[in-house]
């Protein structure tokens, strides 16, 4: 509840280092940041709850107290609220009983009231108070059933179970999205926070008090919000659960590949998880310069369509000769193409000759950025369009000019979907080729289709459109595993096919000098900053 | 006593709730004579020199809180008068208020005065209805007599005064709960630094100051301070206000010099006339106090440091008395009720481990207790030890401890009831450790 405006500093590349003392130990840690941060890099884990990077300063669950030298001699204090000052002498458990006998006496009262029902339990195997409890607690039960549990939660939604025990709601329907068990809640308000500090939208709050507290919506209101779905992430326990997601897999087996959201122009990062070559959802991946721990609720749900309507893989032949007809020649890059696509249409082009003209765009609406995860433009790599010189925004040329070309290629661009009535003088094309990873308007509307991997499915480039770029990884949940990636077609239609990224990366650093000296292999997962680069 | 030396009650039973009545008893003659003469740092000063300290619980000197309170931040400085009293046996403030709001405002205006504040609010708590209408009646008599609102006393000092009536949670009367609460907020205690002094209500530079420490002031300024600090110990100067109630012949408010035997206040004539049937011990300072039994009680003197010497605390003054009819176990039981009702429900080990000590108790008072349970009790109280942000999860750790270590014979004989209580609560199945 308190301190709404503490946002935790973080340490950065700029931090100054200061000396402090853990454990009788020198260690250099950044100056300007928490405790908790700066133990942590020097390999020191403190377990936390309440604490959040990217949230204010809750302090409320006491999971990660150390010992601290002071003036009237040693303290707990919690590490998530304690700057750093130069020369501060600091105990963890390594060295102190006190600091131990603490974290396994706060683990344990935050048990003492938790239902246990981890066997049911959603966030089982990434779960916090898991991890505390291997961290720090690792007690024996001392509770039996004369001492009884408390459990939270509203008084409206409490029942009585087969034991006779009072227990807090375990469906409590929060809104369109979220379920709520009041009894897994351990009261650390990150959500509450989010919601407050972060969707700048106070739909949650903590009602009443001591061990009867619950999370709740105000009366008659639902928890609904763009964003709302972060707060499942958030969400320490099994307490928040998206109702997509409920019972569906159990994380341990799932894997992860991380990659960039191709919706939008600020390309938040995201893992995608899956199992058994099938996407079973979408997380953020925590990149502190683009969408720090967040992404929008389209962004997350998007997955739920991506392997249906799907083009199944075809033979290249088709649209081999279907290029061959006489005339003008319209390559239409769409918003999704990443660094290597745009330089596999160029070579494309360049074997074309003189007959074909490169036009590049979306019909979509640009809108506001929210300050989270989305700039609002839904070109995707428009950034990477201009480090590529590929024309980004000149559809209305191609709709004007219609009738001059005979041959029209769309790779990943849906215009007839996008906008029918711009798009519907392009049908003057006599010939539509449509490179496309769904079933869209537009391959409806075309001659010849051909299927390519979607981006969630492609290694790959793409440059957001504050100049940072970033590389998307390919997840093994393709519905036909003769998919091939748009880069691979165009460069085969080119006569010079490619089929590794890598390879394909260096003709897009042949046509970009900005990226000579920056090898695929030597781009980090939070991306590289191009200067002099941006949408 | 005699009334001219008590500092709080001396109006009392003297029907001087009105302003004309108050004034005839020589109220509010620092104002019309001496305050506006010194300057803020000499009204500081003054408040230093004579010792008082926070009648609150903590018994923080009032006068060095004070200075810590920025001058020229360029932000408005805020009093706030600590209203909420709710501690289980303390009713101090609640008849202070009721008897003499005058002088609480008298006090306010000199506190006022000495930190530059334009403006004061009194928190009340919930259900103090009298009181909050008592201190309304006499806010607004104050007005009309010009000792508040614009240019007081023709100089430009302004200041006004406001009842904020809380909606009673014990933890409102912690000081930074308590401006949450003001600001509208959820009552919990806020993380420190930065301290209300700096940061307070609204950001904004706050003193939060008990009821009786405020009304302390007039006398203070209206007498030489010499006249103040002769009374009471070196250590702690003037007098207090004990609440005094349980099994003796005359509960009540006595107001009585700090240093004064706590036995004197038990059986003097003057005070509360003698206990009732065999002493068994007295919680000398509210509920979240370890108790004294009967040989501590002998030797120990009504001040901070006796008290902090006997390791329990001076608190608000509230001495409560119990006689040997009393069980400890029902005590400590109470207690528990009310500090797991009370906790605010922010910081995990006072959330739960209130109500898990509760619990622990109701199965020992139902006879299901197990020989372990006091060592549970005590290791529950020690989870409690500076692992939160307020001291509420102490207030029932401290009684915790001591209780099951002073009468640990009551907590035995209840056990006994269990025909199975040797035996552990729970039959470890695993060795501890052995997970790995």
């Amino acid at each position: 509840m308190s301190n709404y405006y503490n946002m935790p500093k973080l340490p950065s590349a700029k931090s100054p280092m200061v000396t402090i003392k853990v454990d009788g130990k020198d260690m250099q840690v950044p100056g300007d940041t928490n405790l908790l941060e700066a133990l942590q890099t020097v390999g020191i884990e403190t377990p936390h709850v309440c604490y959040h990077p990217y949230l204010p300063v809750s302090g409320n669950c006491r999971q990660c107290l150390v010992e601290q030298e002071g003036p009237r001699g040693r303290a707990l204090v919690i590490s998530c609220y304690t700057p750093v000052a130069p020369g501060m002498v600091v105990y963890t458990p390594a060295s102190s009983a006190r600091v131990k006998n603490a974290r396994r006496a706060v683990s344990e009262f935050m048990l003492v009231n938790h239902p246990l029902d981890c066997p049911i339990c959603d966030k089982a195997g990434e779960c916090t108070l898991q991890e505390n409890y291997i961290e720090a607690g690792q007690d024996e039960s001392r509770l039996n059933g004369d001492v009884g549990r408390n459990f939270h939660g509203n008084p409206a939604h409490q029942f009585v179970d087969s034991k006779g025990q009072l227990r807090g709601g375990k469906r409590v329907d929060l809104g369109p999205r979220i379920v709520l068990d009041e009894e897994r809640c351990v009261q650390c308000d990150r959500c509450v926070r989010f919601m407050r500090s972060i969707a700048k939208s106070e739909q949650l709050q903590l009602a009443s008090r001591g061990d009867r507290t619950f999370i709740t919506t105000f009366p008659g209101e639902k928890l609904d919000h763009e964003y709302d779905l972060c707060v499942t992430d958030l969400c320490p326990t099994g307490a928040l659960t998206a109702k997509y997601f409920r019972f569906q897999k159990r994380v341990w087996f799932l894997s992860r590949t991380p990659t960039v959201s191709m919706d939008d122009s600020l390309g938040a990062n995201i893992w995608l998880d899956h199992a058994d070559g099938f996407l079973w959802r979408v997380m953020p991946r925590c990149n502190p310069d683009v969408n720090r721990t967040w992404i929008s609720n389209t962004s997350r749900l998007a997955f739920l369509e991506f392997s249906k309507n799907r083009l199944p893989a075809s033979p290249l032949d088709a649209v081999r000769e279907a290029l061959k007809a006489p005339g003008k020649v319209a390559l239409v890059a769409g918003g999704e193409c990443t660094l290597e696509d745009l330089a596999a249409l160029k070579l494309l082009k360049k074997s074309l000759g003189d007959r074909a003209e490169l036009f590049g765009g979306t019909f979509k609406k640009i809108f506001p950025a929210d300050g989270l995860s989305k700039s609002g433009d839904p070109m995707a790599d428009r950034a990477g369009f201009k480090l590529m010189n590929v024309p980004d925004d000149n559809l209305g040329d191609l709709v004007k000019r219609a009738s001059e070309f005979a041959v029209l290629v769309t790779v990943n661009a849906d215009l007839f979907g996008e906008d029918a009535s711009k798009a519907s003088s392009l049908e003057k094309i006599a010939t539509r080729i449509a490179l496309a990873a769904f079933n869209t308007e537009t391959v409806k509307k075309s001659q010849v289709a051909f299927g390519v991997n979607h981006w969630s499915e492609v290694a790959g480039t793409m440059v957001n459109c504050g100049g940072l770029l970033q590389k998307l990884s390919a997840a093994p949940t393709a519905p036909d595993a003769a998919l091939v990636p748009a880069y691979s077609a165009l460069t085969a239609l080119a006569g010079n096919e490619v089929t590794e990224v890598s390879a394909a990366y260096k003709l897009a650093q042949g046509e970009a000098p900005a990226l000579a000296d920056v090898s695929f292999e030597s781009i980090r997962s939070t991306g590289f900053m191009l200067d002099g680069v941006k949408a | 006593m005699q009334d001219s030396m008590k500092v709080c009650t001396g109006n009392f039973g003297k029907h001087a709730q009105g302003i004309d009545a108050y004034k005839k008893l020589g109220g509010y003659s620092n104002i019309s004579s001496r305050l506006f003469d010194l300057s803020q740092s000499e009204t500081i000063d003054l408040v230093q020199h004579s010792g008082l300290r926070g009648r609150g619980g903590a018994g923080f000197p009032t006068g060095m809180k004070w200075s810590f309170v920025p001058r020229n931040s360029g932000k408005p400085v805020y009093i706030v008068v600590n209203a909420d009293e709710g501690e289980a046996g303390t009713y101090k403030d609640h008849f202070l208020i009721l008897e003499d709001p005058h002088r609480l405002i008298e006090g306010l205006i000199i506190a006022a005065w000495a930190l530059g504040a334009r403006c004061a609010y009194i928190y009340a708590r919930g259900e103090f209805m009298p009181c909050i209408e008592a201190l309304n009646k006499a806010i607004n008599e104050a007005y009309a007599a010009h000792l508040l609102g614009e240019n007081i006393g023709g100089t430009k000092f302004c200041f006004d005064v406001f009842v904020h009536r809380g909606a009673g949670a014990y933890i409102c009367g912690e000081e930074t709960a308590l401006i949450n609460s003001l600001e509208g907020q959820k009552g919990q205690p806020r993380l420190k630094p930065p301290f209300p002094a700096v940061a307070g209500a609204w950001a904004c530079p706050t003193c939060v100051n008990n009821v009786e420490t405020i009304m302390s002031l007039p006398w203070i300024f209206s007498h030489p301070v010499s006249e103040y600090t002769k009374m009471g110990t070196p250590r702690a100067h003037g007098t207090k206000v004990f609440c005094v109630s349980g099994d003796v012949k005359r509960p009540g408010l006595y107001e009585a010099p700090l240093g004064t035997p706590l036995m004197e206040m038990l059986t003097s004539e003057e005070y509360a006339q003698g206990v009732i049937g065999n002493l068994k011990g007295v919680i000398p300072g509210g509920s979240s106090c370890p108790p004294l039994v009967p040989a501590e009680c002998e030797k120990a003197t009504l001040d901070y440091e006796c008290m902090a010497s006997l390791k329990t605390m001076f608190g608000s003054g509230a001495i409560i008395v119990f006689n040997d009819t009393r069980n400890a176990v029902d005590l400590l039981d109470v207690l528990g009720l009310f500090y797991s009702h009370e906790s605010c429900g922010q910081c995990t080990p006072c959330r739960e481990g209130t109500g898990f000590a509760k619990r622990v108790l109701d199965a020992i008072m139902k006879g299901k207790g197990h020989d372990g349970d006091i060592g549970l009790l005590q290791s529950i109280a020690d989870g409690f030890v500076g692992t939160t942000i307020c001291p509420l999860s102490l207030s029932l750790g401290m009684p915790l401890n001591s209780y099951t270590a002073k009468y640990r014979a009551d907590f035995e004989a209840y056990i006994a009831k269990n025909p199975n209580h040797a035996e552990p609560r729970i039959k470890s199945t695993v060795r501890p450790g052995a997970y790995w």
